[in-house]
This record gives structure tokens, sequence and C-alpha cells, in this order.
């Protein structure tokens, strides 16, 4: 058994330290994957939590062999950002914020510098078809393989390759452009 | 075979989330190099620039203790689900049943010393009722209402003080009803004698004399009637000396319905005494 299966299987039977080590581990990617997917802060601090708490309640449903950890929790994401996409429709599309926190901000002039750049960035994932803009979210921005996107999004492995093919040719076409 | 572009792309991207870089992914691949350099390039922009992205450390925090909560109350209500639900309908009604019981006995105990008038004195005369009703002998019952006449007669005295001579008269009438109470409870020690004298074996000996058995009331004949009248002789005594310094201390004008009080009281427990001597003589 691995040290992640450990943890997984610990944390179903109930145990709370082995739920904040998982916590601990894909919080930072979850919260990355729903930002460039939703693109503001607020609602990305709200979705991520929802996520997690929804994994809280649904974890001991999860079974190890079916499913990769986390496969499991960026499916959990993916239909929580369906769901706020479905919602959003009917009041409007959602507004991409400026209030980005950067993982370094200890020099201000750079940090303002990298913030222009994360948000052009993000403007460009935005512009992808929704399935290209979820693909390169979880490979670019969570670091899944292209396995364990297939699992979380319920595809194939060739289908999410292609999508990620289409979806790099498309965003250096708008950095292109962009020169 | 050749390899499709995406296989390739995706190969390239796995070496560079590992830390190889472009140009070394590029060097694998020479016949794709033209196509795959700029979408590597592209890739490692975004692949950059996304992972600058970082919650803040507060949401952080406030999203695991959020979380602490909901995981506390989840093992709080599993731990409940493991009781079986008779054990916890049980638990409940126990509970339910001593908080009622504590709170009687909470009541009882406040109420002990609480005159007519006061919003515990019903409360008092409840559960003197109760005492009574919940006696197991005669024996039992006739001391209550001993004990019962007495505080009736110590009332007086604090009525006479306060000058509520219309609950004097009332008060009166209770002692004179526990008194005459106290030789019905006296018949029914002569029922359980008589009724324990029928199941019991024949005596092996000749039982002893009265006088050495006045703590013993089922075998000693009149015994129990020897010890309520030395009862009754000292509850009068303490009665009466309750109710004559009340008396010396109360102002003239109040004077007449607590010197009646003395005489029905003085009169009552004479008679009683006067029953239980002719009863057991």
């Amino acid at each position: 058994m691995s040290i992640e299966e450990d943890v997984v299987s610990r944390a179903i039977k109930g145990d709370g330290e082995a739920f904040a080590q998982l916590y601990e581990e894909h919080f930072d990617k979850i919260y990355r994957y729903v930002y460039l997917r939703l693109g503001g802060q607020a609602e990305a601090e709200d979705l991520t939590q929802e996520v997690f708490v929804k994994a809280l309640e649904a974890i001991g449903s999860y079974r190890w062999r079916s499913l990769p950890f986390a496969s499991w929790l960026f499916r959990i994401a993916h239909n929580q950002v369906i769901d706020y996409f479905r919602k959003q429709g009917k009041v409007g599309k959602v507004a991409w914020d400026n209030d980005i926190t950067l993982a370094d901000e200890s020099d201000p002039s750079l940090a303002v510098e990298q913030k222009i750049e994360v948000e052009k960035v993000l403007d460009w994932v935005k512009k992808l078809s929704p399935a290209q803009c979820e693909v390169i979210s979880l490979r670019f921005g969570v670091g899944l393989s292209v396995a364990e996107v297939a699992k979380a999004l319920g595809k194939n492995a060739g289908t999410v390759k292609a999508l990620q093919y289409n979806g790099i040719v498309a965003l250096r076409k708008m950095m292109a452009g962009n020169r | 075979m050749t390899q499709k572009i995406e296989d390739i792309l995706d190969n390239c991207l796995e070496r560079m989330f590992k830390g190889e870089s472009v140009e070394d992914c590029v060097k694998t691949y020479p016949e794709q190099a033209l196509e795959l350099e700029p979408l590597l390039k592209a890739s490692f922009v975004v692949i950059q620039e996304s992972s600058a992205i970082q919650p803040s450390p507060e949401f952080k925090a406030r999203g695991r203790s959020q979380l602490q909560g909901i995981l506390y109350a989840k093992l709080a209500k599993a731990e409940r689900a493991r009781i079986p639900i008779w054990h916890r309908r049980w638990a409940v009604a126990m509970t339910t049943v001593l908080v009622i019981v504590l709170a009687g006995v909470g009541i009882a105990a406040a109420s002990t010393n609480a005159l007519p008038d006061e919003p515990l004195y019903p409360a008092k005369l409840a559960t003197e009722q109760a005492r009574l009703t919940l006696a197991f002998s005669g024996m039992g019952k006739a001391e209550l209402h001993i004990q019962f006449a007495e505080r009736r007669a110590t009332e007086i005295a604090e009525m006479a003080l306060q000058g509520r001579s219309d609950k004097i008269f009332v008060l009166t009438e209770q002692v004179t009803n526990h008194l005459g109470g106290v030789p019905m409870a006296e018949k029914a020690v002569k029922i359980e004698e008589g009724g324990q004298k029928a199941l019991a074996p024949p005596p092996p000996v000749p039982a002893p004399a009265p006088s050495d058995e006045a703590e013993d009331y089922g075998e000693g004949r009149g015994g129990y009637a020897v010890e309520l009248k030395a009862m009754l002789c000292d509850s009068r005594a303490r009665s009466l000396n309750i109710l004559q310094t009340t008396l010396a201390e109360t102002p003239e004008n109040l004077r007449p319905p607590l010197e009646q009080a003395i005489k029905d009281v003085t009169e009552d427990y004479d008679r009683i005494i006067l029953i239980l001597e002719s009863g057991s003589g």
C-alpha cells in the first residue's frame, strides 16, 4: 500500500488528521484549477471550499481501485465548476478580477509585473473552448497526468491528448497575436 | 510506426514537468522540431504563470478550520449513531425521570421552611401528603402525622408574629387533623401486628415484658402505643413551648387568636394522648 493509499484509507475511516493531510496536499492545486476555470478570486475561494466540504461528506463512498484519489477530487471540482457555470448562465458571465494572490509577493514591482503576465495567460485560457480549458487547467495548472485527467473528466486518454494539443495550438496563436 | 504529434507533445510535456528544458525535449524529435518548439514554449509560459496562482494563507487557514468543524460534527454524529436507538431512548427517558425527580427533590427541600402564602407552601403540603401516602407502616404514618402537626404549630407561631390571625385558625384545624390521624395509624399498626402474628410460627419462648420491648412494634403488646404516646408528649411540649414563647412576644391586640389556638392545640394533644392510653391500657 502506498503512503497516499494509507492516508486515504485512514481518511475514509474518519481520521481527521489524514483528511487534513489530503487537504494540505491538494488544496493549492484545486484552488489553481478552479481559479483557471472561473477567473475570480472570491468565486475560486468559495468553490474550492465547497469541493473539500463535498469531499469530506462523500469520502466514505470513495473506492481506491475505481479512481485515483486526485482524479476523484478533481471530478468533484469539475462538477462544482459545471454547476457554477450553469447557475451563472442564468445571471451572466463571471467577471475576471485582478486581485490575484501570487505565490511570491515579496518584491512589489515584480509582483505587479507577474500579475500582468498571469492575467494575460488567464485571458488566453478563458478564450479556449470549455473542453480545452478544462484539460489545460488540469494539466498545466494542476499537473495531473493525461490518465488522471481522463479519469477525472470521464474521457479517454486519446481525447484528452487531442484536446491538449488543440488547446496549446490555440494558445500559441493567441500569444503570437499578442506580440 | 510514426507517433502522432499529440503523443509526442504529451511525452515532451511530461519530461518538462520533470524538469527537462524545451530544447532537450525538441532534440529528441528533430523531424517535428519546427512544430513542436513553439508549442512547448507556449506550454511553458502557461505552466509557469499558472503556478504563480496561490490561495491566500488566511483563506487556506479559514477553510481548514471550517472543515475541522464539519469533521468533528461528523464524528460526533457517527459516535451517536453507534449507540443503539433503544439505548438512546432509554437514556433520554431516564434523564427525563432524573430531571423530574431532582427538580421535585429540589422543590421539596426548598419548600421545607415555606410559610402559608409563600409560593412554595403548596409544594410543602404536597410533599407531606406524598410522604404520608408512601409511608410503609402504620407506625411510620403516625410518626409523620405527629411531625406535621408540630410543623403547623410552628407556623401558627410565625403567623401570629406577622399578625395573620386568618391563617392561625386554618393552621389550628390542620393540627387537629394531623393529630386525629395518629389513632387511625395506630389501628393500622394493630392490624399489621395481627397479620404478622398469624403468618409467623409460634414463638418458642414466652414474649418478654412490654416494658423491655418499647422499640419492637410488631412483637410487644401495646409497645407501639407507648412509643406513640411518648412521641406525642414530646411533640406537645415542643409545640406549646413555641406557641407560649410567641404569645409572650406578640402585641396585646394580636394575642386572642393565638391564645385560642394554644387552647385548641393543647386540647387536641391531650385528647389524642388519652385515646392512645385508653386503647393500650
